[in-house]
């Protein structure tokens, strides 16, 4: 589908075993390229977790006279155009990364997507035929340009609204903290993101249909919501594993997107799009390297790691694995 | 089909694009890689290749233009343009003195409210099919005012002119004030007599057009003519690819010395690294931004000698909204400027590409005031005066908007804030917004405080502080009302005499800076690269024409 | 199921439905953004009397839904309207020009990704278990973990900077028969690169997977027991059938071409519809944005369709009433 699209074009078609494994920790264990990417994406997603702990300095504390400071015992990665410090900055980028990614693929591929699978998969007919026209839309719309549209209609919406949420409640931290522009980052993504997980749940419950414990379950006479959370669901279990690894990294990529096109947070809070948008200049990577070099080595390195494991994962749970 | 074939077909696709890609590029920009010495005539290739530059064109990064009618162009991208492709009755030097263009003399009543323009007798359209007469001014400046155009801008420049809002509301047939006394006697009476009118008569919208191709044209249809418009201007334009480039040509009709020499000009509008395209002899002109001033300003750096810099008549600010609390409280408005380092941020931040300013006018505009002292950075004195009106707490959901809609607001944005917080300890929001809604938010009064520039339509103090500061000027943002300001300003306003002038403007300018409406930051300079072989290219503190003024030697 | 026949008349017939959604959604979400193209664009010195009075003149005022109709009605007198980014010129002389150079730089990339990405799956397939698969894929998978806002800025440095092979940016064109053609400049060298790369990766190890499967099928067994030499068995049955699915992938890439696009002109300064289609947005120029947005979908539908007949002509075994996308059975 393209950049918004969390659920990436392989997964479409993967054919993975349905049966969840519970031998499947011990094998990746033996994966070498596994247990690196997962060391990775720890070490990533940890950093941004504890980013107020682990972090030296604050997002946006300059220091005027070390302005463009070369790595030093101070400055692990060196400091920015203000002198702040980079590696602070890159943690609390980390954080912006965790809350987007996980929040889009929360509200997109798992509420929104396995709900629209599982429905459009196990009841068929005009339920399926309305939720597979609406994500064929979505599918065929230019992502990019409605997410901007979307973007540049919301933003000052949404803002408010939180604004009114505020006044409501008495308190005053919510925008300040970023919030507005959290949601409508991970808003966009999920709009646009169930679509590929609903396809694959749905294509799975559909030969899931017609087996023995669905058949059996009905019979017995279960609520539909039973059969679909508590019989289907844990069978799509493998798929969803797969599906949310690759999705998690596909969002933290087009968080870098979306910032350079307008759709982010706020400054002066940091992203690695934001990061990487003020030294993206051609000549800016000649003066100053280093400080488009971490934030793209970061999020690359994620990218990455998700993609591997997402590969491991695809192999180790395949039915035909040799 | 054969899978064997079929695996084969598909590499061998792959594989014969690239190699015809790569054969085609190297024959056919075999001109080029030796700085298009080489082909100039018919080359070896299929295909024609751009026109190779000419010896003596100068090729420019430009920014992408609105519209080029002069009756529209409320841009100054579009101007920039304009003001080399068509003329009018007056226009601006390289040193910002007013000169006759079309108009080679003229007298003023004693009153000042009438104008008499003596106009050139030579003066012909590009096509040479005709001679520009006073009743193409009359034309012109009709049109531009007529309410069918929807012109945003000419009411703004030509209302001091007899009649013309009246004919602009649709109210009369033709503007009173414009009178055609022969083909070569323009008279235009003003509603009341105002120094400012010829300054405001250089802006383009009083430019000439060519009555036989603009049709019923208006600044949102039907505006096809403008790709190859017929004009007076010392160029005109021969190609205009929208948003690729743009070509333009000396004007070998041009009336005023000196005439262009340049046979082409050539803007590429496509965007990219202008900075990049200059190294690589892309172009003869560039800008130089914060990126590289450091390695431009490196004496050992070959680049270093074709570094030139210039005054800007601009200036950015920080305004509040004087009306609503905490921000009515000037000592509240005076902490704030206190606590920020104009110089840090001029000549760290932002690498000397900026003067640090102390009050409204930039240098370099008839009436700025080296003397003023401004408010000057003092953070101890600036957390005192927060105190005393209130302390931190007042400043707890302040927010400050800036248009823009990028991933970040600038360093100059983050490091006001970092500099708020660390000095006075507020923590004050940023808040981006789009251009357009910025301006309907500052227009609306719905904002506490916002980041924006100002820059000169002409070089005259009144473009500055009337307008901005003026309590019953539109453009006046911040609600400023100061009835001992107003007095000046409308003093000023119906004074010839320049000195005397002067001298009301910079009271006036004293007091601004004290009442503390505005945070002047700082005024933007010019900073470029010209190839040394370009000669005589001032690059302009406003929007004047220039490009007459170029040769190229080489 | 009425068969292939009938499955491609409900989808045609079910496009320009799709469409008019699209239209009414974007149109009014375009309409409902604070601010319109007279806020914009008027400057900063103009009255409020003279901004509403252009407003209403130009219709801003009328409800949406009016509006629409308006718009609506012109479009099928074949009318798309006029830009106001370009104030007054009509949209399709904006947006022409702009789709052809988009569309040939594109073009070259999705030969090129399909043609390196299909053969190097086909071959990291057939050397699974030795250190070259990870090797070739985990090459390309690097590559397609980097953000294209992150490889433009590095490679630009890399061949127009530090070894000056390629120009910075910008677009060249060469006329043949009258037309302009850009992709045979040195200009257009950089946006293909930096497009092709990432998109190999998703290919190979899609085509590496299908290949995989096909080779435990059991006609592949019975071909090599047959003693069949093993590159025959490649290349008669094994690519041929694996490949099929590959072409599904069209849709994907198409659309992740879209959005690579639009950085690539705004980074190298080409005068594409990407990034035009940018600047349509922050300038609120409706009609041309409708017309790009809707040009896009019509695009993308037809691009979807075409893969899904391909993909059921080859292999009848997909249950095509499901929906666009191809399912496994």
């Amino acid at each position: 589908m393209s950049f918004a699209d969390e659920t990436p074009e392989a997964l479409e078609q993967a054919e993975i075993a349905r049966a969840p494994s519970f031998r499947l920790l011990r094998r990746l264990v033996k994966r070498p390229v596994a247990v690196v990417a997962v060391v990775v994406i720890l070490v990533i997603y940890g950093a941004g977790i504890f980013a107020p702990i682990v972090s030296p300095y604050g997002f946006n504390e300059p220091d005027f006279d070390n302005r463009f400071a070369g790595l030093s015992l101070e400055h692990p990665f060196g400091t920015d155009r203000l002198g702040r410090d980079t590696l602070s900055r890159l943690i609390w980028s980390a954080q912006t990364t965790v809350i987007i990614s996980f929040a889009a693929v929360v509200t997109g591929a798992l509420v929104f997507g396995v709900t629209a699978g599982l429905v459009a998969g196990y009841f068929g007919g005009k339920t399926d035929a309305v939720i597979m026209r609406v994500a064929d839309t979505l599918f065929s719309v230019p992502t990019i340009l409605l997410l901007l549209i979307i973007n540049s209609t919301m933003e000052r919406r949404v803002d408010s609204l939180f604004r009114d949420v505020e006044n409501f409640l008495g308190t005053d931290w919510i925008v300040s903290s970023g919030a507005p522009s959290y949601f409508l980052v991970f808003g966009a993504l999920a709009i646009f993101g169930w679509v590929g997980m609903a396809r694959l749940v749905r294509s799975q419950v559909l030969s899931l249909k017609q087996s023995v414990f669905v058949t059996a379950a009905e019979a017995s006479g279960a609520s539909t919501p039973r059969i679909l959370f508590l019989h289907l669901l844990p069978n799509v279990a493998n798929l969803l594993i797969v599906g949310i690894t690759l999705s998690l990294g596909a969002a933290a990529v087009a968080e870098v997107g979306l910032t350079f096109l307008g759709i982010g947070v706020q400054a002066p809070h940091p992203s690695f799009g934001a990061m990487i948008f003020d030294y993206s200049g051609v000549t800016n990577v000649r003066e100053h390297p280093q400080l488009i070099l971490f934030p793209a080595a970061v999020i690359s390195a994620l990218m990455l790691s998700f993609n591997l494991l997402g590969d491991v994962l695809t192999e180790e749970l395949s039915p035909r694995r040799r | 089909m054969d899978t064997r074939r079929l695996l084969s077909l598909l590499g061998g696709i792959g594989a014969a694009t690239v190699v015809v890609i790569i054969v085609l590029a190297v024959v056919l920009s075999g001109g080029g890689d030796d700085n298009g010495s080489g082909s100039d005539g018919d080359g070896p290739s299929i295909g024609d290749d751009l026109p190779d530059r000419e010896s003596n064109e100068l090729r420019l990064f430009g920014p992408d233009p609105l519209i080029l009618d002069p009756a529209c162009a409320s841009d100054a991208s579009s101007a920039e343009y304009i003001v080399e492709i068509f003329s009018g009755l007056v226009s601006f030097d390289l040193d910002l003195n007013l000169i006759p263009d079309i108009a080679e003399t003229w007298e003023t009543s004693d009153d000042g409210a009438v104008y008499t323009f003596h106009l050139r007798n030579n003066v012909l359209f590009h096509d040479s099919s005709r001679r520009v007469t006073a009743d193409d001014f009359k034309f012109s400046i009709e049109r531009a005012l007529n309410p069918r155009m929807l012109s945003t801008v000419a009411e703004v420049y030509l209302d001091d002119i007899k009649g013309a809002l009246t004919y602009a509301r649709g109210q009369a047939d033709e503007v009173e004030g414009i009178r055609v006394i022969d083909a070569d006697t323009l008279e235009i009476t003003l509603e009341k007599a105002t120094p400012v009118f010829l300054f405001k008569l250089s802006y383009p919208v009083s430019y000439i057009v060519d009555e036989r191709e603009v049709g019923d044209s208006t600044c949102f249809s039907d505006t096809r003519w403008t790709l190859n418009p017929n004009a007076t201007g010392p160029f005109k334009l021969t190609e205009f690819a929208l948003g690729e480039r743009i070509e333009l040509e000396r004007n070998t009709n041009y009336y005023l010395e000196p005439a262009p020499s340049l046979d082409k000009v050539t803007y590429i509008i496509t965007g990219g690294s202008s900075f990049t395209m200059y190294e690589n002899d892309e172009v003869d002109i560039t800008g130089v931004g914060l990126n590289d001033i450091e390695r431009v300003r490196d004496p050992n750096e070959p680049l270093n000698a074709e570094f030139v810099t210039g005054e800007q008549l601009n200036v950015f600010y920080v305004g509040f909204n004087t009306e609503e609390p905490p921000f009515d409280d000037a000592r509240v408005r005076r902490a704030l400027n206190m606590a920020l380092d104009k110089d840090l941020l001029a000549n760290n931040i932002l690498e000397g590409l900026a003067t640090p300013a102390k009050g409204v006018l930039p240098p370099g505009l008839p009436g700025y005031n080296p003397a003023l002292e401004g408010i000057p950075y003092d953070p101890q004195a600036a957390r005192d005066l927060l105190d005393e009106a209130g302390g931190p707490d007042l400043l707890d959901d302040a927010i400050i908007i800036v248009p823009g809609s990028g991933a970040t607001a600038g360093p100059v944005l983050d490091a006001m804030v970092a500099l708020w917080q660390e000095n006075l300890g507020v923590n004050i929001e940023i808040q981006q917004a789009e251009f357009g809604l910025f301006l309907r938010d500052i227009d609306e009064a719905n904002f506490q405080m916002f980041s924006l520039g100002w820059i000169a339509d002409y070089p005259d103090a009144q473009n500055f502080l009337e307008i901005k500061l003026h309590s019953r000027s539109a453009n006046n943002e911040t609600l400023y009302s100061n009835p001992e300001v107003d007095a000046l300003l409308d003093q000023a306003r119906t004074e010839f005499d320049e000195d005397a002038r002067i001298e009301l403007y910079q009271q006036a300018e004293e007091i601004i800076v004290n009442d503390a409406p505005w945070i002047p930051l700082y005024h933007g300079k010019t900073s470029a690269l010209i190839k040394p072989y370009v000669d005589g290219y001032q690059v302009p503190a406003f929007v004047l024409p220039n490009l007459r003024y170029v040769t190229i030697n080489k | 199921m009425q068969g292939i026949a009938g499955y491609v008349i409900r989808r045609l017939l079910l496009a320009p439905l799709i469409l008019l959604f699209i239209s009414v959604v974007t149109f009014s979400l375009g309409r409902w953004a604070p601010g319109d193209y007279v806020d914009i664009q008027a400057g900063p010195r103009a009255s409020d009397e003279l901004k509403d009075r252009i407003k209403e003149e130009r219709g801003l005022n009328d409800p949406v839904y009016e509006q629409y109709f308006r718009y609506m009605a012109n479009i099928f007198q074949g009318d798309l309207g006029q830009s106001v980014k370009y104030r007054g010129q009509d949209v399709e002389d904006v947006i022409f020009p702009r789709i052809w150079v988009t569309l040939q730089y594109n073009v070259i990339v999705l030969i090129l990704t399909f043609s390196i990405g299909i053969p190097l799956g086909t071959w990291a397939a057939l050397k699974r278990g030795t250190w070259m698969d990870p090797l070739s894929i985990g090459t390309f998978l690097f590559f397609a973990s980097i953000p294209v806002v992150v490889s433009i800025p590095l490679l630009q440095w890399l061949f127009a900077v530090k070894l000056s092979w390629l120009p910075s940016g910008g677009w060249n064109v060469h006329e043949f028969w009258g037309i302009e053609i850009g992709i045979f400049s040195r200009e257009a060298i950089l946006p293909i690169l930096i497009l092709t790369l990432p998109g190999i990766a998703g290919i190979a190890r899609y085509m590496r997977s299908q290949v995989l499967e096909v080779l435990d099928q059991d006609f592949i067994r019975t071909a090599r027991a047959k003693g069949l030499h093993e590159s025959a068995v490649v290349t008669r049955h094994v690519t041929r059938n694996a490949m099929l699915p590959v072409a599904t992938i069209m849709g994907f890439e198409l659309a992740a071409l879209t959005a690579g696009s639009l950085f690539v002109e705004r980074f190298l300064g080409i005068p594409g519809i990407g990034q035009f289609a940018f600047e349509t947005i922050g300038s609120r120029d409706y009609d041309s944005l409708m017309a790009i947005v809707l040009l896009g979908s019509a695009i993308f539908i037809m691009t979807n369709l075409i893969v899904d007949i391909a993909y059921g002509f080859i292999d009848p075994r997909i249950r095509l009433a499901g929906g666009a996308g191809a399912e496994t059975t």
